[in-house]
């Protein structure tokens, strides 16, 4: 190997010098991810050690900001475990659904009528989500009501993505045809 | 004690093959923009890099039982990237090795000896290399391979490796020194 070479590999990490969009693609993995195993497996967290839920937690926090602290606080005690639980599947899915909210929100290629008809939807599943919610707070075990609480949101995710699916393919002809190298 | 370097990250690993989400997301977030570099190093665009890394997560985090610690999960994450990169392009009819190889190319292996090149210059020589040299040049000088992965990942014998790698550096350096 020459001076050029050594001096390369050496440097390798200097060609690193991009960012991905984190929440972006982790909202598109982990969305593809439970396609797959439709049922969301609930894992103890307590069988980990304590420096993972701290760094979950970190990772939560710096995600959710205040509006995750105000409900962690809400649940003390002998909760605690089950709430972690609670927020983390719920951040998630809730980033996953204000994002994708967003993208729709922000597509030029959508008519008004669309997004109206788009967004009462999704009034009608908050609305079922906060009686959920509710329901929740009184009975924080409630598998059943931690399932729909999930599937509501899938339902969320499943509509946004068939809209942008629909979106995109009607792009895609026009996008393949400007790239050539 | 050093640990070896195949096991790196094995707890976190061995949880996510109980399909804990939590460790996936850490193990994501160890390793997306690593890979994330390489996908656009080979592919040159962020979007398909975006698509080739969220693909390879998922391939990856299905089919996690699979990985039995023959190499680090860095290692065997980056060739699930690159096989999938390298499939991209020759999808696209992108050549991944120069359209006239050949192995006859032996000729000149003295080590042209240069100056340290600045980094930059390097990067920038390597965007303007035509089609079919870049590959070769990403696979050996930055991502590390060896002539034998090279053909491997490639599908070409380890002598053309050689041979065309030559041949890439060569031109690589020419282009650097017009810079």
């Amino acid at each position: 190997m020459d001076n050029f070479e050594k001096h390369i590999r050496e440097n390798a990490a200097q060609f690193d010098e991009h960012k991905a969009d984190r929440a972006k693609l982790w909202a598109q993995i982990s969305a593809q991810l439970q396609e797959k195993e439709k049922e969301t497996k609930v894992i103890p967290l307590w069988r980990s050690s304590l420096l993972r839920i701290a760094v979950v937690i970190a990772v939560i926090v710096s995600v959710a900001g205040f509006v995750g602290l105000s409900m962690f606080n809400k649940n003390s005690g002998e909760d605690q475990y089950v709430s972690k639980e609670l927020l983390e599947i719920n951040m998630h899915y809730k980033d996953l659904v204000a994002y994708q909210v967003e993208l729709v929100k922000k597509n030029p290629n959508l008519s008004e009528e669309d997004k109206a008809e788009f967004l009462s939807f999704m009034d009608e599943l908050d609305t079922e989500y906060e009686t959920l919610r509710l329901e929740m707070q009184k009975n924080l075990d409630n598998e059943r009501v931690l399932e729909a609480v999930v599937a509501n949101y899938k339902k969320r995710i499943e509509l946004i993505q068939r809209l942008l699916q629909k979106i995109n393919d009607s792009k895609k002809i026009e996008d393949d045809y400007g790239y050539t190298l | 004690m050093e640990t070896d370097i195949r096991f790196t990250h094995k707890t976190l690993v061995e949880q996510c093959k109980a399909g804990n989400s939590s460790s996936q997301f850490e193990l994501y977030g160890l390793y997306v923009d690593a890979m994330y570099n390489v996908g656009i190093r080979f592919l040159g665009s962020k979007e398909e890099a975006e698509d080739i890394v969220q693909d390879s997560f998922v391939d990856a985090f299905k089919n996690l039982n699979n990985f039995k610690y023959d190499s680090s999960f860095g290692a065997w994450l980056k060739r699930i990237v690159i096989n999938k990169s390298i499939n991209r392009l020759k999808a696209k009819r992108i050549p991944v090795v120069p359209m006239d190889a050949h192995e006859y190319h032996l000729s000149d292996e003295t080590p042209l000896e240069t100056n340290p090149v600045d980094i930059k210059k390097v990067k920038l020589g390597i965007a303007k290399l035509p089609d079919g040299y870049r590959q070769i040049i990403n696979l050996y000088l930055i991502e590390g391979y060896d002539h034998v992965e090279i053909g491997e990942i490639l599908n070409i014998s380890t002598s053309t490796s050689k041979s065309q790698y030559h041949r890439a550096k060569k031109k690589l350096l020419e282009i650097i020194s017009e810079m």
